[in-house]
């Protein structure tokens, strides 16, 4: 599925603001695993997706998605395959134009040649039907501008843009964390739902230990540009916020010891 | 009378202007001054090969002229990441040379007997009015037909990409569309319309003169907003359709200022300065509108207080 190995990456390199944003990062990503990633600022979770993505290019290291190396293909290449859910509700969907042009857009691209008609009736068809499986009541306002629809349900379209045709992965950055306690647990439960329906790999940053922990099936903690903690089965299952928070500084605390060793 | 068919049929051929600077403006979100010689470039194209006895020819030769000089613009802006308004700049300055030299080093090219609408009302015997209303109803039929293209074309595949890149260029990445391609394409198809508006109007005044194209982006912002104005900004095909209308109620309200003579002897003299106010104008009522939303009302406070 996705492997990644000895992923590095260096912002402003030979100057007094180097940072080390990924080091050296390994990540085997098993088909159909819903992985949840946690981290504190900077420690390289965005800047991951970034790379697995294609908005900026490693260093050094590879990425393969299904056996095809894709750690420098373009960034709208790799999207046939690629979906991506960001945390601002205005990033993913096209505000001007309405609810079924923007799905259009993300369904036709790969079945449709360019200059064929975007939106057949048996499209409409099938995008009431998907919009009307998440209660949101969009089913009935395909003709509706994404402008004017509030941020949990522009996130519900972006989801079922990115999934309309199935990629084979899903990357959800944040995608909760700008909408209120309502409507991020309304998402939560379609991405759920999206999810385990299509049998997606999934990984998904968020910066809620607890939904981190109760969501999809892996777990891993990333810091200072590596992964530091990776909790999967039975550990995970037993595994709680502040054994987690517990863990987290005790490994910190090795490595700070062995850094000291190392510069002594 | 007369002079309000003539006024009809030249707003429905600068409509092709409008129409192309709608798409470059509202579609693409790209102030694009190519327009500001590409007009002119289609004009000379027609006219050398009409000149040369190929007047319906003269039509697609302008369209792929006007594409090219949006090509150009565009690989400037996306591929080269020139700033767009430079950009435009660029390719606009650069066309005033080739425009001179495809009309032989001449400023002023004339179509002589080859000019389309003369062709057309040597078919038929016509008093002068008959011809006026003749010339505008083949105008209307071109315009229609250029439109119901148009409309069909943005409800394809490639014309939500293209409205979609004006939108939000980074969900259309995230669509695994290319951008720069989109947005070349958008221009050139939006140069190729003005340069078509420009071949038409060489046909329509019997030649081509370099000066032709100045001022053209102005008269396109303003019919787009007129058209806005009078019919609203309500989706795509309105806005092409409401292009066109405004550039044609833009023409019948120059026309009547010069024929009431309201301002005297500068009534034809003051038509760009006229042009150019109420562009200023309605491009700021939004700000002008804001500001006195937002004025505090201290008189009600008082009350309540």
């Amino acid at each position: 599925m996705l492997n990644i190995s000895k992923l590095s990456k260096t912002f402003s390199p030979n100057s007094q603001f180097e940072r080390h944003v990924l080091n050296g990062l390994d990540l085997e990503l098993k088909d159909g695993e819903f992985v949840t990633i946690i981290g504190s600022n900077g420690a390289g979770k965005s800047t991951l997706f970034n790379a697995i993505c294609g908005s900026i290019l490693p260093d050094s290291g590879a990425i393969t998605l299904n056996g095809r190396d894709i750690t420098l293909m373009p960034e709208h290449k790799r999207a046939k395959f690629i979906g991506r859910v960001f945390q601002d509700p205005m990033k993913g969907t096209a505000p001007s134009m309405t609810i079924e042009e923007n799905l259009a857009l993300a369904y036709s691209r790969s079945r449709k040649g360019i200059l064929s008609t975007a939106i057949t009736r048996k499209d409409r068809e099938f995008f009431k039907a998907s919009l009307a499986e998440y209660g949101m009541g969009l089913e009935d306002r395909l003709t509706t501008k994404l402008s004017l629809l509030s941020g949990g349900q522009r996130q519900v379209v972006t989801l079922l843009m990115c999934t309309i045709v199935t990629p084979e992965l899903l990357l959800l950055d944040e995608h909760t964390a700008a909408l209120d306690p309502a409507a991020a647990e309304k998402i939560m439960e379609i991405t759920n739902s999206i999810v385990s329906k299509n049998h997606l790999s999934a990984l998904m940053i968020t910066h809620n230990i607890k939904s981190a922990l109760s969501t999809g099936d892996r777990t891993i903690m990333l810091d200072a540009g590596k992964i530091i903690i990776d909790l999967s089965g039975e550990e995970r299952a037993k595994m709680t916020v502040d054994q987690l928070l517990h863990l987290y500084s005790e490994k910190k605390k090795l490595e700070l010891d062995e850094d000291s060793i190392l510069f002594s | 009378m007369q002079l309000y068919i003539t006024a009809l049929q030249e707003g429905l051929l600068y409509g092709l202007l409008a129409v192309g600077i709608f798409i470059s403006l509202r579609m693409l979100n790209i102030p694009d001054l190519t327009t500001e010689s590409s007009f002119g470039f289609g004009a000379a194209a027609a006219a050398v090969t009409a000149a040369a006895g190929h007047p319906i020819l003269s039509l697609p030769v302008a369209l792929v002229a006007g594409a090219l000089a949006g090509f150009v613009t565009g690989l400037l802006q996306t591929k080269l990441r020139v700033h767009p308004v430079l950009a435009g700049i660029i390719t606009m300055s650069g066309l005033y040379s080739i425009n001179l030299i495809v009309m032989h080093n001449t400023p002023n090219l004339p179509l002589g007997d080859n000019a389309i609408f003369k062709l057309l009302y040597a078919c038929f015997e016509l008093s002068a009015i008959q011809k006026k209303i003749l010339g505008a109803v083949v105008s209307a039929v071109f315009c229609v037909i250029m439109l119901i293209i148009l409309i069909r074309f943005f409800k394809t595949q490639l014309g939500l990409c293209i409205r979609a890149t004006g939108d939000n260029p980074e969900m259309v990445r995230a669509s695994s569309i290319n951008v720069h391609a989109v947005k070349i394409t958008g221009l050139c198809i939006s140069n190729a319309l003005v340069a078509l508006s420009g071949a038409l109007i060489a046909h329509y005044s019997g030649y081509s003169d370099i000066h032709s194209s100045n001022g053209t982006l102005v008269y396109g912002l303003a019919a787009v907003i007129i058209g806005e104005a009078i019919f609203g900004r309500r989706g795509v095909t309105l806005g092409l359709i409401s292009s066109v209308l405004g550039s044609i109620i833009y023409k019948i309200i120059v026309t009547f200022v010069v024929q009431m003579n309201l301002f005297g002897d500068y009534s034809a003299t003051l038509m760009k300065l006229m042009c150019a106010v109420i562009v200023a104008i309605t491009l700021s009522i939004p700000a002008i509108r804001e500001k006195r939303q937002n004025r505090y009302n201290g008189k009600e406070r008082g009350e309540n207080a």
